[in-house]
């Protein structure tokens, strides 16, 4: 992290909100969750295009905003979650009984999550390139 | 870290002696079944889901013995509808998940070294709904009345009245009784592993178990619900002919299907969680090393929960929805095997890092995950739309379903029971019968199911009594049928070990040297569970820390007396485990049982359209919830605190979000806002198939914008009083408080009024079509929600004037609350629903 | 048994259900060759002594065994069979079929440009070579339309018509039968599927337009009447114009009576006509109990004639 440049200030700035950030179990469950309205909005977005105008847009803007969107979302998380798992200190495995321990498991487990769901929301994008109608 | 006080014996014994008198059983022909200990009431319960799983598994055989040969008559067609149909709805609903909450009853509280579950009179009535249900709804075979619908029970073939007699009633009503007993189940188990956890057990040392049960407790509250609210659209359907599922009058026999399925596939993960959760526990034992990627195993847990929520249509693919829905959800299907496939490969490693112990319950472990490996990858093939159109609803499926099933829930149960045999009973199963047994089962399981896959891809359909020859399948129905026989056989040589057990001799204490919590338990276990409360510092205490089993059996840690002579445990905070208090837990009791009674009448005499009879059980029930709830619940201590050694003093009162009862009130709560969700999405899934919705005609015009609108203002307004008055009552305003509860209960009734008056006086006729039916649905369910609202602000009101709640002690004021906030959103939902959206659509 | 399996997604005769046994073919291969994998894996884990993975190798196993090279594997899957989703393309001027799913039997009706329209049961009749579009409906309870060897199934749903395209491509005699529990004669819902030249084809619709052949015996026809079987049942150019049941015009020239169930024979015809439900359970045909044996026989050799 460079300290001379203002930006530099700014990112280091940013990086160490997010060591202190705090996480908890709600915090956990934002990367699927976002998989989740990704993929409840995906499927009312088919179904009631389908039902109500009979058809989808042949370049659906819509969804793909949306799945943009969403794989940001997901992003952002996993990166938080990478800092916050990458604190420094002792070797794995990380299994003590220790607030760095528990933020660090907690972290780790964010971070695979988001992994999960960043492939969830892209299997869910991969039907809408190969199937463009409702039939 | 110790106790010195404790090196004396005499006061070591002194204490025990106490503790035995405060968790002694009740004795009596009577009133030893008023138990609420979960030792005691978890084994009632999986003896009950035990004797469910072998009568499931007796009317399997009976089908089986049908299908041998083609064209068999050994049974009617109707004989064996209502055999497939009980032999999946025993299976499911009185067998996979009551057991799993059962086992979980038995040992959660020894993983976590708490000496019972928060709300032990909770899971005591959640037992005697359980065997209330359960027994009327597998009974009803005996009188030729048991429901024949499928354990999917479609409409509209199962809500026509002339189709389908009293067993489609039985099915929906004593299902939906048991439903709602595994949602108390769940509320329990989550709040026992959040709140109830021993000091220092931080989420990231959990025992994987906790973890896995946390997750599935979980998942039911969000997939039980949807089921529900189809049940209630389902069950007005039967008794009052409102068309919901009826297309001649604007219904869709598909809304039952998603409901169903957005139940249903969850479910499956419901079921097949908790073994891995077992495997989880078993695998690092017989590894003897620590299981190697904790996180990733609560990856998948967690992952795999998501996931299964998005999953549903898969088992609509042939219902000619649009193609692309079908792929979003083939898409989704595909990425569940992502988290199964890593808890695969953390066992694998586990076991390559360790010096594997081979062991009786490590060979079920392992023929089971081969089991389940070959239903996963089947069910990869048929989340393959295309493939599922050819396999869908044939022998494929049923081969597929019982691979996973037997792979995933039954044997990783048979590896449980020997594995934690000892724990329960102080002795060992018999090694070589179980492993006889166990090669039995194995061989007969895959003899049954592995020719399924071909049966069914050589054109057999699901849920037929007979086949003719020329189908060319009838080598491979003997085989199942031989195969089914012995599976069978298996099973009784495990009933058999079972039952040699009284004979055996005690094994040592932790036979299999395990490292987690539950193997403090001696074999000539005491009733009080653990004798001090650990403090935790390792995953694997028993293995990690020095001295550990001996400090805790002379009562070094905390918590190693009962010196008031009451059932206490501690509770402490949802991530780091730090000790907020010590809860007094309720002890033997008959009320759990008599309001099982009680709404298991008002479900029974409901099938039998005894509405008076029922109304009388409802007003029966709720008088013996309130008993319950005003004699044991929220009780202010005889003082503010006590000591618990090593110098923490923890109070005995806990209102607002540090308390069980909070916790419980906010689950509870999200399964009822998902309950009313699924009433929701019905009503917009009619908006989406009708051109025009709301419809126009003569008894379909309403309700109006009106009287939605003074409705949801008045439960708004009551909303707002209950909430200041828990301010004013806080603040020591009890007079205050009082009078802003006395003006909320006239506001919640008056919104009953004002909700019934929008249809009612536009005059939506409910059986002419299905909009007048949806509008008359949400209100009836917000109505209803008002007028509990109305009993609790009544109750609290109550509390407070009998001296029972104070500024301080105020958790049924908080508690409400917490109703209060969810019945406002219901409020608004429903009414912009009703009153606004027409306006808009 | 000796007989080709007529009814099986293993024998297919239609495009897609050829498409979808290669398919099939594939994923088993896949299925296998991951179960072997997987299982060899864990043999070599449990027998293999203590301390021989550390723990940074083990978290590597489970990050690329267990966790990239799945989700990596089943996109690849995904974007294999996610264009097999699309439908046929449909010629404008396809050939139009309905089937009707109805406890337990099977409705067909076949729609051509300029022709008046024909109703037929228990049996579909498709030209080789050309797409079909088949209009799926049930005025009753779910059923769902299955030819294994065809195509896929399609659910036959109250109040929705799903459309089912398909293109037979092997001429031959095949089966289908109902796939979605309907009721007590769930299991026996079957149909005759007969994939035709497309000459053959033209050549049988033109003979089903014929009008019923004129009875031989008029006292059978007489007694069929008589026990008001026109009440449910048609045969077109006659008295009766049932519509409840199946019709019954050209019976004889279907190879099976009863959705499929029993031979078409005389004798079938009349055992079924006097007793139907203990033949077929749930069958809405009721019993005639009182009925001569004689003129079931009657009745069976009258409709054993209309060919």
């Amino acid at each position: 992290m460079s300290k001379r440049r203002p930006r530099g200030r700014m990112l280091h700035g940013l990086h160490s909100r997010i060591v202190t950030a705090r996480v908890t179990l709600w915090t956990l469950i934002v990367p699927p969750t976002v998989w989740a309205v990704h993929f409840l909005f995906a499927y009312l977005w088919a179904a009631v295009s389908c039902e109500k105008a009979g058809r989808f847009a042949s370049f659906p803007v819509l969804f793909w905003a949306g799945t943009a969107l969403a794989l940001a979302l997901i992003v952002a998380s996993a990166l938080v979650a990478m800092v916050q798992k990458e604190t420094p200190g002792d070797p794995p495995p990380h299994d003590a009984g220790t607030d760095t321990d528990r933020n660090r498991f907690l972290a780790t487990a964010t971070w695979l999550l988001a992994g999960l769901s960043f492939a969830g929301v892209v299997f869910t994008a991969l039907p809408v390139l190969f199937l463009l109608d409702c039939r | 870290m110790s106790l010195h006080d404790q090196d004396d014996p005499a006061l070591r014994a002194a204490q025990e002696d106490r503790l035995r008198k405060v968790w002694e059983p009740p004795s009596g022909l009577f009133f030893r079944w008023t138990d609420t200990n979960n030792n005691r009431v978890g084994i009632w319960y999986v003896l009950t889901a035990f004797c469910f799983m072998l009568f499931a598994g007796v009317l399997a055989l009976v089908m089986r013995t049908q299908l041998a040969i083609p064209a068999n008559a050994l049974v009617s067609a109707n004989l064996f509808n209502q055999l497939f149909t009980l032999h999946g709805s025993v299976m499911m609903f009185l067998f996979a998940v009551p057991m799993f909450e059962a086992v979980s009853i038995i040992l959660l509280p020894q993983l976590l070294a708490a000496r019972d579950l928060p709300f032990p009179r909770l899971s005591a009535f959640g037992y005697w709904s359980f065997l209330i249900g359960g027994v009327f709804v597998s009974g009803s075979i005996f009188f030729d009345a048991a429901p024949d619908g499928g354990w999917f029970m479609y409409p509209p073939y199962t809500t026509r009245t002339d189709m389908t007699g009293l067993g489609a009633d039985i099915w929906m009503l004593g299902l939906s009784f048991i439903e709602v007993s595994s949602v108390a189940a769940a509320v329990e188990l989550i709040v026992g592993v959040l709140k109830c956890r021993p000091p220092g057990m931080r989420l990231n040392l959990m025992p994987l178990y906790a973890w896995y049960i946390l997750v599935v407790a979980v998942m039911i509250l969000f997939a039980f619900p949807p089921l529900i609210a189809g049940d209630i659209l389902f069950e007005m359907e039967r008794l009052l002919n409102w068309p919901f599922f009826d297309p001649t009058r604007g219904g869709d026999p598909l809304l039952w299907q998603h409901l169903f399925w957005i139940f249903g596939h969850p479910e499956v993960y419901i079921v097949f969680l908790p073994s891995i959760a077992l495997f989880a526990m078993m695998i690092p034992t017989f590894s003897q090393r620590h299981l190697l990627g904790y996180p990733w195993i609560v990856l998948a847990a967690v992952g795999t929960a998501f996931l299964s929520f998005g999953l549903w249509v898969h088992h609509m693919f042939a219902t000619g929805l649009p193609k692309i829905s079908l792929a979003l959800f083939s898409a989704a299907s595909e990425a569940v095997a992502i988290p199964t496939g890593v808890q695969i490969f953390v066992f694998i490693a586990t076991l390559w890092a360790g010096r594997v112990v081979w062991s009786t319950p490590l060979l079920y472990a392992l023929g089971s995950i081969a089991m389940f490996v070959i239903g996963g990858l089947t069910g990869v093939m048929v989340a393959v739309a295309p493939f599922d159109w050819q396999a869908h609803d044939t022998y494929f499926i049923v081969a597929h379903l019982h691979y996973v099933l037997i792979g995933g829930t039954l044997i990783p149960l048979f590896g449980g029971l020997y594995y934690y045999w000892p724990l329960i009973t102080g002795k060992k199963l018999s090694d070589r019968l179980g492993r006889i047994a166990f090669w039995v089962l194995f061989a007969g399981a895959n003899l049954t199911f592995f020719p399924m896959h071909f049966t069914g891809l050589m054109g057999m359909p699901r849920r037929v009594f007979t086949y003719p020859a020329e189908l060319g399948v009838s080598g491979l129905n003997l085989a199942s049928t031989i195969g089914s026989f012995l599976t069978a056989a298996g099973v009784a040589l495990i009933c058999l070990d079972l039952a040699l057990s009284p004979r055996r001799q005690k094994a040592k204490r932790n036979p299999w040297h395990g490292g987690t919590l539950e193997w403090l338990a001696h074999p000539d276990d005491e009733n009080w569970g653990v004798r001090s409360v650990p403090l935790i510092e390792s995953r694997y205490p028993i293995w990690d820390q020095k001295d550990f089993v001996k400090k805790v059996d002379e009562g070094r840690f905390f918590l190693p007396d009962a010196e008031e002579g009451r059932r206490e445990t501690i509770i402490t905070t949802v991530l780091d485990a730090r000790p907020l208090a010590v809860q007094r837990l309720g002890g033997p009791s008959v009320k759990p049982m008599i309001t099982a009674v009680a709404l298991g009448s008002v479900f029974i005499l409901t099938t039998y359209h005894m509405y008076w009879a029922a109304l009388v059980g409802s007003v029966a029930t709720l008088a013996a919830i309130l008993w319950w709830l005003w004699t044991g619940t929220a009780e202010i201590p005889e003082k503010d605190e006590k000591p618990i050694g090593h110098g923490i003093v923890l109070p005995l009162y806990l209102s607002g979000s540090a308390s069980p009862g909070w916790w419980a009130m906010f689950i509870t709560m999200m399964a009822d806002a998902t309950a009313f969700s699924g009433l929701v999405f019905g009503y917009f899934f009619f908006w989406t198939t009708h051109p025009v919705f709301p419809p126009h005609g003569a008894g379909m015009e309403g309700p109006g914008v009106f009287w939605p609108m003074v409705a949801m203002t008045l439960m708004l307004a009551a909303w707002g009083l209950t909430v200041a008055a828990r301010t004013a009552n806080r603040r020591g305003g009890v007079g205050a408080a009082r009078g802003l509860l006395g003006l909320g209960i006239v506001l919640s009734l008056a919104a009953i009024g004002a909700g019934l008056a929008g249809p009612w006086t536009t005059a939506l006729a409910p059986s002419l079509h299905v909009y007048p039916a949806m509008v008359w649905t949400l209100v009836i369910w917000t109505t209803a929600h008002s007028g509990v609202a109305a009993i609790m602000q009544g109750y609290t009101l109550a509390r407070s004037l009998a001296g029972r709640m104070t500024p301080k002690h105020d958790a049924d004021l908080r508690n409400i609350t917490v109703y209060m906030h969810f019945m406002a959103l219901t409020a608004i939902v429903t009414y912009a629903t009703i009153g606004l959206f027409p306006g808009v659509a | 048994m000796t007989s080709p399996p007529r009814q099986s997604a293993l024998a297919p005769f239609g495009a897609e259900a050829i498409a979808t046994f290669d398919t099939t073919v594939v994923l088993t291969i896949g299925a296998c060759l991951i179960f072997g994998i997987v299982a060899l894996l864990f043999f070599v884990a449990v027998r293999s002594p203590g301390d021989r993975l550390s723990h940074t190798q083990g978290m590597r196993l489970v990050l690329v065994a267990g966790a990239a090279l799945p989700t990596l594997i089943l996109a690849a899957l995904l974007v294999y069979v996610l264009p097999q989703m699309r439908p046929l393309p449909v010629p404008p001027r396809a050939l139009g079929v309905s089937a009707v799913g109805e406890q337990f039997w099977w409705r067909t009706v076949y729609r051509a440009p300029g022709q008046p329209v024909l109703e037929t049961a228990n049996e579909l009749r498709l030209p080789v070579g050309q797409t079909v579009t088949i209009e799926l409906s049930s005025p009753d309870v779910i059923h769902s339309f299955w030819v294994p060897g065809l195509a896929g199934k399609m659910d036959m749903i109250p109040g929705r018509i799903n459309r089912l395209i398909v293109r037979a491509d092997k001429p031959g005699l095949y089966r289908g039968q109902c796939a979605e529990f309907c009721g007590l004669g769930h299991a026996v819902m079957a149909f005759d599927v007969i994939a035709m030249s497309p000459a053959d084809y033209d050549r049988w619709l033109a003979d089903e337009r014929r009008p019923a052949v004129p009875a031989a015996d008029p006292a059978g026809a007489a007694t069929f009447a008589e026990y008001g079987c026109g009440g449910c049942h048609a045969i077109r150019d006659t008295q009766a114009a049932g519509r409840i049941g199946p019709d019954l015009t050209h019976l004889a020239a279907r190879r099976h009576i009863a959705a499929g169930m029993l031979p078409m024979t005389v004798d079938a015809i009349a055992r079924f006509t006097r007793d139907a439900p203990s033949l077929k359970p749930g069958v809405r045909m009721p019993a005639y109990p009182h009925m001569p044996p004689a003129d079931a026989q009657a009745i069976g050799r009258y409709l054993a004639a209309l060919k």
